[in-house]
């Protein structure tokens, strides 16, 4: 059903449901709005975007009033809405005046100046003064922790901070107290907000009131270049806007991406940016009689290059990290091929996941976005709020507008939704494979099963089979459904891996040495836990922060940051994207790939390409798919049927640990910031007074 | 100051005119730390209509030189010299400093690039890793 409406003259047909507000934008008429946000609940609450409808006594609130309210004409005419009426006019005028009244002018020291919603309606709809001469309200600062500043005396009381946190965030600490004049947003408690995606109700504040704490007064937003470019905290692949002052990433806001984030990130995603410019490397070091000792890059290059000369290459071993995009480990690759190294891992954690069985094996198959169609989703081993916390947001949402089931293997945290708790360890998933459990019927009826297996869950003794019977669950829930649809999921924890399982960084099957037995490690980027117990004589580390890799190192090469070069990442659904140069390397860093492709001449193995084009261009050779910039690659299903024929080992029941101890600093950038650090704290001690009040 | 710089040099310091000058109209009043010395019209008055006030520099001409307590009796604010009272200055007064402009002790305000003191935080600076 669609209705037929006349919008200032302008005759339009909109779909039932909709509003006002959205009819009025399908005409092209553009209204002011503070409290309406599209993916939040409709509150009606500052009047904003009144208009003028034909037969009703006085303007309407258009985000509240749907097209279908409306009283058909008695001629059976369209109705007729108006926008840019003189009564809309002194309407509009009339709310901003009240708006106003209580908002102090203190725009040159208020850090929303320059992309503050109030101060541009004001200019735009707003009337040319005020005829208030009383005394202003002023109202106290609310403590939100350490990344929200508060000036809540320019608080409009639009509440879309409430909505978000509530509806989207799924943690209802942020509400209304008072009524009328004396209404304040506050948290009850005032300790803080501990939600993952806290701070993006600063994005959505309209007005000043609620700011960006670790910025505070560092940046108006109009000296800032702007770098469109793509997240590397987590494997979701979060699109970001990277704001600049010369050399210096002075802050990092979320871009829309309806398929992958919408338009939230994490608050690791935003307020890593102070970990860019501490603990960097800036330049090569060389271990001399065990100390590291500043070098040149001909010096260290140097080092590397006789090292690997000299070694045989079934001695030698190269792993890559989290953060590693695809060009750095296609070139890395190349040079370990030609060097006939054939001990590769991109799987730093020694998780059992593999491409054995093709890209379906290790991707996110049923998509992101496929998280809004899905009707039941069992995870394995896997925190979606820990690991991929926008993600988890929209899991979060789909499971409130839908008749959504949720079942958990792994241990019982709290995710913001209601699920089945089927069991803590491996052992509970036979119960499922062989249909005994409960829940293997709720799979079984649903229309678009999920089963995503957290890939931290195959990093353990009993992974191969976890990572198998996961896969004919999946296989078993997608029997007889729509071919189409695929229901293994893997959910990665780092951007970069996704990457380097397309480019086959993966050991080649006569590689016999496990890493232990190496005796020349290369490092790029790695600061997995698990290198700290390596036992090569000789480590070479290319990376960008003096992390657990760089301890271990005998030659550290500097790189770059996600931010400081243009690579691939894949997210974990398999989907390539690229990120932009929004700044330089520190000191004498180099991007990675120049290091390798330097490395190689070193070596009497040269890389043919100079640039990044001829590097790309080889790369696209090798992986078609990483040159469809930004689309979704879907992978054949066929790889869940033979992946569930493949392990048959036995499940132990060994609880499943949990994929990422602390979320804020489960990289080595984050585990440079300092607000990370801080938010980190604040979350133990939170845990701790919530286990000393149970 | 020397005779000689006094007699050939009329610039930085008292010249051979105000060693005449306070030889014939000046008296004696007394001297502060820094070794200015002060005078005072012995008879008449000046064109202000009072008697007029010197001072005579021990080194550079240099009006900063002058401390508060000398300041107010040669600009006629008070009418006892403080070597003729028990002058005491305040106790949250400081020190006085003549004006160090063009010497090594000038004023140098925080964020200048003479300054001694750590540079503060500008934008693109970073904290390197070392090595421990």
């Amino acid at each position: 059903m669609s209705r037929k409406l006349l919008i200032d003259d302008v005759e339009i047909e909109v779909e039932d449901g909709l509003t006002l507000l959205q009819a009025c934008e399908l005409a092209g008429r553009e209204v002011p709005r503070f409290c309406y946000h599209e993916r939040l609940s409709i509150a009606g609450n500052c009047r904003m975007c009144l208009v003028q409808v034909d037969g009703m006594p006085k303007p309407v609130a258009s985000c509240a009033m749907g097209v279908n309210d409306l009283r058909p004409t008695r001629d059976g005419t369209p109705n007729r809405v108006d926008t840019r009426t003189p009564l809309v006019k002194k309407a509009r005028e009339g709310v901003m005046e009240f708006l106003l009244i209580n908002h102090p002018l203190d725009c040159p020291i208020c850090d929303q100046g320059g992309e503050c919603d109030l101060q541009d309606q004001a200019m735009a709809y707003g009337g040319g003064g005020s005829r208030y001469d009383e005394n202003k309200r002023a109202v106290d600062e609310k403590h939100l922790g350490p990344l929200i500043k508060t000036h809540m005396t320019r608080c409009i009381q639009c509440t879309r901070c409430v909505r978000f946190m509530t509806e989207i965030a799924g943690v209802e600490e942020l509400g209304a107290a008072g009524r009328g004049e004396d209404m304040e947003i506050t948290t009850y408690l005032e300790e803080g907000m501990l939600s993952e995606l806290s701070a993006n109700v600063v994005d959505l504040c309209p007005v000043g009131a609620l700011t960006h704490r670790p910025w505070a007064h560092n940046a108006r937003p109009w000296e800032l270049r702007k770098t469109e470019s793509i997240d590397a905290m987590d494997a979701v692949g979060s699109a970001i806007r990277v704001d600049t002052r010369g050399r210096e990433v002075m802050r990092i806001l979320p871009r829309t991406n309806e398929d992958v984030n919408e338009e939230w990130i994490s608050d690791k995603t935003r307020h890593v940016a102070d970990g860019l410019r501490t603990q960097r490397l800036d330049q090569p070091y060389v271990r001399i009689n065990g100390k590291l000792q500043p070098a040149s890059w001909d010096q260290a290059l140097d080092a590397v290059a006789d090292r690997l000369t000299a070694t045989p290459a079934n001695n030698i071993g190269a792993i890559t990290g989290d953060l590693a995009g695809c060009e750095e480990v296609f070139a890395l690759k190349d040079l370990m091929n030609r060097l006939d190294v054939v001990n590769l891992d991109c799987r730093a954690d020694g998780e059992a996941i593999n491409a054995d069985h093709g890209r379906a094996g290790y991707l996110f198959n049923s998509s992101i976005a496929g998280l809004d169609e899905a009707d039941a989703i069992l995870l394995i081993g896997a925190n979606p709020r820990t690991e991929a916390a926008v993600m988890n947001a929209r899991i979060l949402l789909s499971w409130r507008n839908s008749d959504l089931r949720i079942g958990v293997v792994g241990p019982a945290e709290d995710l913001g939704y209601d699920y089945d708790h089927i069991g803590a360890s491996a052992a509970d998933l036979a119960r499922l494979a062989d249909g005994s459990h409960p829940f293997a019927e709720v799979l079984k009826s649903a229309k678009r099963p999920m089963v995503i297996v957290g890939s931290a869950a195959t990093a353990r003794d009993d992974g191969a089979s976890v990572y198998a019977t996961a896969a004919r669950i999946a296989d078993a829930a997608m029997a007889g459904k729509d071919a189409t649809w695929n229901a293994f999921n893997i959910l990665h924890t780092a951007a970069g891996r996704v990457g380097a399982m397309d480019l086959g960084f993966l050991p080649s099957t006569n590689a016999d040495q496990s890493a232990s037995e190496l005796d020349t490690v290369f490092l790029l980027g790695c600061d997995a836990p698990s290198i700290s117990n390596l036992q090569a004589k000789f480590v070479v580390y290319l990376g960008t922060h003096g992390d657990i890799g760089a301890h271990k190192a005998d030659v550290i090469l500097p790189g770059a940051t996600y931010t400081e070069k243009s690579v691939t990442y894949v997210n974990m659904e398999g989907r390539a994207q690229l990120t932009a140069k929004a700044a330089f390397a520190p000191g004498d860093a180099r991007e990675d790939w120049k290091v390798i492709r330097a490395l190689s001449d070193r070596v009497d193995k040269t890389l043919p390409y100079d640039d990044l084009e001829a590097l790309r261009a080889a790369m696209y050779v090798a992986a078609p798919h990483l040159a469809q910039i930004g689309h979704l690659t879907p992978a054949d299903a066929k790889a869940t049927a033979s992946l569930a024929k493949s392990d048959n080992g036995q499940l132990s029941d060994a609880p499943f640990e949990p994929a990422i101890d602390d979320f804020y600093l489960s990289n080595p950038i984050a585990r440079a910031s300092a607000v990370m650090a801080e938010l980190s704290a604040l979350r133990q001690t939170a845990t701790k007074r919530t286990e000393a009040a149970e | 100051m020397s005779i000689l710089s006094e007699i050939f040099s009329w610039w930085g310091g008292n010249t051979w005119g105000t060693r005449i000058t306070l030889m014939c109209q000046g008296r004696f009043v007394g001297e502060d730390d820094d070794g200015n010395k002060y005078y005072e019209q012995r008879s008449g008055v000046g064109s202000m209509g009072m008697p007029r006030r010197w001072v005579t520099y021990k080194h550079q001409a240099d009006p900063t030189r002058v401390p508060p307590e000398w300041h107010g009796w040669l600009h006629h604010t008070v009418n006892t010299p403080p070597t003729e009272e028990d002058y005491r200055p305040k106790p949250w007064q400081q020190e006085h400093r003549a004006n160090m402009t063009g010497t090594a002790a000038a004023y140098r305000p925080s964020g200048s690039i003479l300054t001694s003191d750590e540079r503060p935080h500008a934008t693109g600076d970073y904290q390197a890793w070392k090595p421990d």
